[in-house]
């Protein structure tokens, strides 16, 4: 079975069709945390008015990185809905760079899952934005075992 | 910021908010629309495939519809000010209580305070009933964002 982390995030990034679109990328993951990439894109660009930033983009990007850490730090894919989710910002990013969300999830109880997770662009010391989440884990059996197999990268028959 | 205004001032007169929303390239993105009811604002986020965030209920990604909240706010403070600008988030925080499934989504923002300098904001977003929301949301907005930021 092939539990690597970095794959595994890649596989559920590429399970997503949300994620495709905005082709958000898996840059770095171990057991602890990830790192996810939202890359500079024209999609995302206003050229008229350059005071606008990433409106709600981020957030997706924040969930996003969360949600995956919970990916990582459990050993078999569950499906895990996000309780409640709340970003601090602290900065304005800049559009003309990638933004990054690096994410942990730091504590893991049998029905709650509890994230923390780092927006930035330049540098882990210049944050963009802070945020945490709590996601509950499902009771055995309820998460759908086709999408989890697809995503534990042990579904044989699956392209 | 003129063209701003101008873009705010001819979306009242004609009930098109559409030039508005489309500010926000995350918001054409994902497709949210609005519509006026007398006072009222309600945003609509239009069932879309592209939105999907699992597949296997189907339902709608978590940070979208988290997002959807966050830019009906910003387009809520934008459109109801004395002097449009585009508010700059501070904070927000989302709770969710029902999965967002595969079908259109509403969502109503309420300015609980403004001051002069922070607007205070909740919102709710719903499918079926707007007494049966999916999530609701707060967030802090800085309104004298316009000049922090040039």
């Amino acid at each position: 079975m092939n539990t690597e982390p970095l794959a595994k995030c890649q596989r559920f990034l590429a399970a997503l069709a949300h994620m495709r679109k905005l082709n958000m990328q898996a840059v770095a993951a171990d057991k602890h945390q990830v790192t996810v990439m939202l890359p500079v894109q024209e999609a995302l660009q206003n050229h008229q008015f350059k005071t606008y930033m990433h409106g709600g983009v981020l957030t997706t990007l924040v969930d996003t990185a969360s949600s995956m850490s919970t990916l990582v730090a459990l050993d078999e894919y569950e499906l895990c809905p996000t309780l409640d989710l709340r970003i601090d910002h602290m900065s304005t990013p800049q559009l003309s760079q990638p933004l990054y969300a690096q994410a942990e999830c730091y504590r893991i109880t049998r029905s709650v899952l509890f994230t923390r997770a780092t927006v930035y662009q330049a540098s882990l010391d210049q944050p963009v934005a802070y945020a945490i989440a709590t996601f509950m884990r499902p009771e055995t059996g309820t998460t759908d075992s086709a999408f989890k197999a697809l995503i534990d990268g042990t579904a044989a028959g699956l392209p | 910021m003129a063209q701003l205004r101008e873009i705010v001032a001819h979306a009242h007169q004609s009930g098109d908010y559409q030039p508005v929303i489309e500010i926000i390239p995350y918001a054409k993105i994902i497709g949210v629309c609005c519509e006026r009811f007398g006072e009222e604002m309600i945003f609509r986020l239009p069932k879309n495939p592209d939105n999907i965030g699992n597949p296997t209920l189907p339902a709608i990604h978590g940070g979208v519809i988290a997002s959807f909240m966050e830019l009906t706010a910003a387009f809520e403070l934008t459109l109801q000010l004395d002097q449009p600008a585009l508010a700059k988030i501070i904070d927000f925080s989302v709770d969710y209580m029902r999965a967002g499934r595969d079908r259109d989504t509403f969502a109503i923002c309420t300015i609980e305070r403004q001051g002069r300098r922070v607007g205070n904001c909740s919102i709710i977003a719903w499918q079926d009933k707007r007494s049966e929301p999916i999530a609701s949301a707060r967030a802090h907005f800085l309104l004298d964002s316009l000049t922090a930021l040039e």
